[in-house]
């Protein structure tokens, strides 16, 4: 090991950290998804049943939500890694479908509007 | 590397291009490289398309032995060759290892560059994995998902790009041991540059 | 040397991972006045700057409420008492500016935003914090007040006072005061160095920036169900305001009536169930949002025109959602079954 190989390897050390105070939102229960199609995002609140159909670029995702979780349960993509992406509950959870350009992020105590207008 | 365009041609005009141990060297290190990489296809990530990036075991043997160039071509060789084999060439997963390929190669052309000691195999490994990484993920962000939910993503697949990259350092070091003894009898013009 | 290029590297990047920072904090006040909660948020990384302009803000909105209550003892109800006698009145510069402006308001509204139908308010008994769910004033006592006709085009202002030719005129400035109040605080703001903010006031907002590096999201709450109809993002400084029946309101022999007065019936407006207004002046915003309440779903485009309002939405007793051209291409409606018409687009 060269004296740049542990400047190397203490750089890495100082990142991950740095990484994880600024990035990671830990598991709070998240209460809305966030869906993005393409360009476009909506949200959905995950209190509510429901089942969605998305349009992407090949084809249509689907993604259920049941008591407080989301997931892909179906996708026309090959490698259907959104789907073994599985159940996301957790604030910061996240999973994509990358050919559909689906995305979606589940999203804790920050609310979805900063302002309510009546 | 056999340039060989016509064989039955060959024996008449005696156009022969004589091959090196370096090269079919390099030949068979370009194909473990795309082995790695078809393997690693099938390996999943919380990103699709994210890889820990462990064909850049190959890579930097290469650079080390080799040079900064001839890892270059080994690199796109294996990106290319290896997205074809796979069937994902030019899509969302091929612009994603190339844009991995290409963020570790910046590293390592960085790094051939430094002064004195230079890096070793366990520090070329490590930043070129977590190049590697952050280049994908930067490109997957940029291009496909701008979803700021990604970026929560980050620090996982960093962490992963750490261990891996050090992983990945311990085995291109026993590699080169090896290699070192065969590669004695080679004539390599860039061996070593840094060492 | 070695240092240098590895400093280099990290600094290239954190300054990539940098792009998902978090934005300076917002700090959050909740102050009781002008009749209502308003909301103050003020984004800036320096608690103390945002502290100060909240209380800044606070006393200003202290002194407007005081200013321009419509029915407690005020300098507006002296106003009204001198204005009854046919007195002229000595004003200062702010007051000036305050009622020249409503005037201004109150013309290219065709008078369908009509501050001088205070009596009629008080009538039906909207000058009171919780009206009690007695009747309706009678059609008599009504048309009795209409057939004085008082309007804002029986004030006569001058830089220093202000007279009525029509004792009628009581005035009551329910639908503008607050955005000017809104207008006020976000300039209070400003001055005190403030550049991202939003004060919402009992629902209507005027925000100016943006939450670091997204913009501001504004929830449009639906008029009849729970949850919200429709979201916008403001982008510089705009001012959101909605006029709603559901806002204040009595019941009476099963029948609903709503505070927005028709200057024309003397009756509560009909047929529309709310507006919603952005345009950057709150209080322009805040008249507008009445007055195309009045003006209903076939007036609506011309009076928002004349007021140089592009961005409107109205909703009517069916729910259909009309929206000028400006307004369907930026916000985003919440809601999938609804019957949607953009109107007077010219493109």
């Amino acid at each position: 090991m060269t004296r740049a190989d542990y400047f190397a390897i203490l750089f890495a050390v100082l990142l991950l950290p740095y990484l994880y105070a600024t990035q990671w939102t830990g598991d709070k229960a998240g209460t809305t998804a966030s869906i993005m199609n393409g360009d476009e995002t909506t949200h959905a609140s995950l209190t509510e049943n429901r089942t969605l159909q998305i349009n992407g670029v090949v084809g249509t995702s689907t993604l259920k939500i049941e008591d407080g979780k989301i997931r892909f349960t179906a996708s026309p993509c090959l490698g259907k890694q959104c789907i073994h992406s599985g159940w996301l509950a957790h604030a910061g959870e996240f999973a994509a479908c990358l050919p559909n350009r689906i995305s979606v992020a589940v999203l804790g105590e920050e609310p979805r509007f900063d302002s309510i207008n009546f | 590397m056999n340039n060989n365009p016509d064989g039955t041609a060959d024996t008449k005009t005696g156009i022969t291009i004589t091959t090196t141990p370096e090269d079919h060297l390099i030949a068979w290190l370009a194909a473990l490289a795309i082995a790695i990489h078809i393997i690693e296809s099938v390996l999943p990530s919380p990103l699709p398309g994210v890889k820990p990036g462990l064909s850049n075991v190959i890579t930097i043997v290469v650079f080390v032995l080799y040079g900064w160039r001839t890892a270059v071509w080994v690199s796109m060789l294996r990106v290319l060759v290896g997205s074809i084999l796979i069937g994902t060439f030019l899509s969302p997963t091929f612009m994603l290892s190339f844009s991995g390929a290409v963020a570790s190669l910046i590293v390592l052309w960085l790094a051939s560059r430094l002064p004195g000691d230079g890096l070793g195999p366990i520090g070329l490994c490590l930043l070129a994995a977590m190049a590697h990484m952050f280049g994908q993920f930067y490109i997957a962000y940029l291009l496909f998902i701008p979803h700021e939910g990604l970026f929560k993503l980050l620090p996982l697949l960093m962490t992963a790009a750490v261990v891996f990259g050090i992983i990945s350092g311990i085995i291109v070091r026993s590699m080169l041991r090896h290699l070192e003894k065969d590669a004695n009898d080679i004539t390599a013009p860039n061996r070593n540059e840094q060492e | 040397m070695k240092c240098r290029w590895l400093s280099l590297l990290l600094f290239a990047t954190l300054g990539l991972t940098a792009c998902s920072e978090s934005s300076p904090p917002v700090h959050k006040a909740k102050l009781f006045t002008l009749g209502t909660l308003v909301d103050v948020s003020v984004l800036h990384e320096d608690e103390a700057t945002a502290q100060r302009a909240i209380d800044i803000v606070e006393a200003e909105l202290a002194v407007i409420n005081t200013q321009w209550h419509a029915w407690r003892d005020s300098p507006l109800t002296s106003i009204n008492q001198q204005l009854t006698k046919g007195e002229t009145i000595t004003i200062d510069a702010t007051t000036h500016a305050f009622m020249q402006q409503a005037q201004q308001l109150a013309t290219d509204s065709q008078q369908l935003f009509n501050p001088a139908i205070g009596s009629l308010v008080a009538l039906w008994g909207f000058h009171n914090d919780d009206r009690p769910e007695d009747a309706p004033p009678t059609t008599d006592k009504i048309d009795a007040l209409l057939k004085q006709a008082p309007s804002m085009g029986d004030i006569t202002l001058t830089a220093t006072t202000l007279s009525s030719s029509n004792p009628a005129v009581q005035l009551d400035f329910g639908a503008f005061a607050k955005g000017y109040a809104i207008d006020q605080a976000i300039a209070r703001l400003k001055q005190s160095g403030i550049e991202h903010a939003i004060v919402n006031a009992g629902g209507d907002l005027r925000a100016i920036g943006s939450k670091g590096k997204r913009p501001w999201r504004i929830g449009i709450r639906h008029p009849s169900a729970s949850g919200v109809i429709a979201s916008v993002e403001t982008h510089g400084d705009e001012s959101v305001f909605t006029s709603g029946n559901y806002e204040r309101f009595f019941d009476f022999d099963g029948r609903r009536y709503h505070h927005i007065i028709d200057p024309r019936s003397g009756h509560p407006a009909s047929g529309t169930v709310s507006v919603t207004v952005i345009h950057r002046n709150a209080a322009t915003a805040d008249a507008a949002a009445t007055a195309l309440f009045i003006a209903g779903a076939k007036q609506w485009p011309q009076i928002a025109q004349q007021m140089g309002i592009d961005e409107v939405m109205l909703i009517d007793d069916n729910l259909t959602i009309y929206m000028t051209a400006e307004m369907a291409k930026r916000i985003h409606l919440e809601i999938s079954d609804a019957e949607v018409k953009i109107i007077g687009d010219n493109a």
